[in-house]
């Protein structure tokens, strides 16, 4: 099993950045897409082993996306200035660890294996 | 001193008295021990739309329609108040029937008259606009660190993608100043010109450092408003466009032009934008896609969702890119900031 990575960012020079520094450690990237319906499009179409989300996308909440992977149980994380996505997205949120911006590559490898995705061993 | 004259005196005090309370801004009222009312003053009246006859000696939960009691206030006057001398800015929030629902700070003193019963003053200010503003407040200060963040993000971001490849320390700089230039410009326009954020201005600044004269040509074209996050977008583009007609493109020939000029589609909700370059040497397309090429590319198909056309021809490069815009565009980023707000509350 590959192990693939969802990313959801709105701002195309961080998401590029990210990108990068996921596949360098040996994601498959799926994505990066900057709307909620991009990523609803790619979930439909390929479940991914987890997902990295930035909570606002323009004018939109990521909130309905992080929805639609609880419910598939793909894990994910927040990558996000926010400081309380609870309170910002709902309940959805809750537990879920915000690797925050700007992100560091440590940070994202230390919370990466916080997650507990199917294909980990 | 007879009767008449010390009756007269009394009376002046208490009209100077009562005078000096109604002049209080915020609701003030008097209770007995049994928490009936003993006087109120005009504040009091004219907040809860009650008059003094309906108010005086009637116990404290009976007024308007039973609008005080309160569990919260019941407590305060009947277990708390007793035992302190005074209670100040005690909160209470409830549905008042003709204010809606409000937050009040209630502030209580005992008093104790020389041999006289105990009373209870209490003041009551109506918090409720105070502390909506409070709550926005922090809606706009976590809206404004968010903003903060993704800019220091961008340009961190900037840094490290910044190509070093093949360039001295002295280029690298520059390159990646210039960026970070556009990248501030954009947002002193956006943030200076609050409501209406022409696209006119933005391309001008950014423009500028490459324009003599008469190299860089900009149409009157319809003005729109757009949001600050594609204006932001925009700018960075234009200002890789320009550097790359620069380096090898229109912009590094003397005769060279670069005409700019945009139309609005509104059946189809677009916005069309066009670099035309002339003047300038024959460029092959894979010299020009470089970084900056892409970066073009994929802020224009990926931020704003648009179309990017290019053409390499004798004369130049011709670009058309093609961006949806809404109708209601003017503006939408402050209703964005006031929806949160809003549901905030």
């Amino acid at each position: 099993m590959q192990k693939t990575v969802l990313i959801v960012e709105d701002e195309v020079i961080i998401a590029m950045d990210m990108q990068a520094t996921l596949e360098s450690l040996g994601w498959i990237v799926i994505g990066p897409t900057p709307t909620v319906k991009g990523a609803m499009l790619l979930i439909d179409q390929e479940l991914p082993s987890l997902a990295i989300l930035d909570m606002n996308l323009g004018r939109d909440l990521v909130t309905p996306v992080a929805e639609a992977l609880k419910s598939r149980d793909v894990p994910f994380l927040v990558a996000s200035a926010c400081l309380d996505p609870v309170a910002l997205g709902g309940d959805v949120f809750i537990g879920i660890t915000n690797i925050g911006k700007p992100f560091n590559e440590q940070g994202v490898i230390a919370a990466l294996a916080t997650l507990d995705w199917p294909d980990q061993c | 001193m007879n009767i008449d004259d010390l009756y007269r005196q009394l009376r002046l005090g208490h009209v100077q008295a009562q005078g000096i309370v109604d002049t209080i801004s915020d609701p003030l009222v008097v209770l007995d021990t049994r928490l009936c009312v003993l006087s109120a003053n005009r504040s009091f009246f004219e907040t809860f739309n009650v008059d003094g006859f309906e108010t005086i000696g009637k116990p404290i939960y009976e007024l308007g329609k039973g609008q005080w009691d309160i569990p919260e206030l019941r407590k305060l006057l009947v277990e708390i108040i007793p035992r302190a001398t005074a209670i100040i800015d005690y909160e209470v929030e409830t549905e008042f029937p003709d204010l809606g629902r409000r937050t009040m700070l209630v502030t209580a003193r005992g008093l104790t008259h020389a041999g006289g019963p105990r009373s209870i003053l209490l003041t009551i200010k109506d918090a409720t606009e105070t502390i909506q503003q409070d709550i926005a407040k922090d809606i706009l200060y976590g809206e404004m660190r968010h903003r903060v963040r993704n800019l220091l993000t961008i340009a961190e971001v900037m840094a490290r993608t910044t190509s070093t490849e093949g360039r001295t320390a002295d280029q690298y700089r520059d390159t990646f100043l210039g960026r970070f230039r556009a990248l501030t410009q954009a947002h002193e326009i956006a943030l200076g010109e609050p409501g209406g954020l022409g696209l006119q201005r933005v391309i001008e600044c950014i423009l500028v450092p490459y324009a003599t004269a008469t190299s860089v040509v900009i149409d009157d074209s319809p003005e729109t408003d757009l949001e600050c996050a594609s204006l932001v977008t925009l700018s960075l583009v234009f200002h890789e466009l320009a550097t790359n007609a620069a380096k090898y493109g229109a912009l590094s020939a003397p005769e060279g032009r670069v005409h700019v000029w945009w139309e609005i589609n509104e059946a189809v909700e677009e916005l069309c934008l066009h670099w035309v370059e002339s003047g300038g040497p024959p460029v092959a397309p894979q010299v020009r896609n470089g970084q900056g090429s892409m970066l073009i590319a994929s802020s224009v198909e990926y931020t704003l969702a648009g179309q990017l056309k290019q053409r390499y021809l004798k004369e130049g490069l011709q670009l058309a890119l093609t961006i949806p815009i809404s109708k209601s565009s003017a503006g939408r980023e402050q209703g964005h900031a006031k929806d949160r707000a809003d549901s905030g509350r």
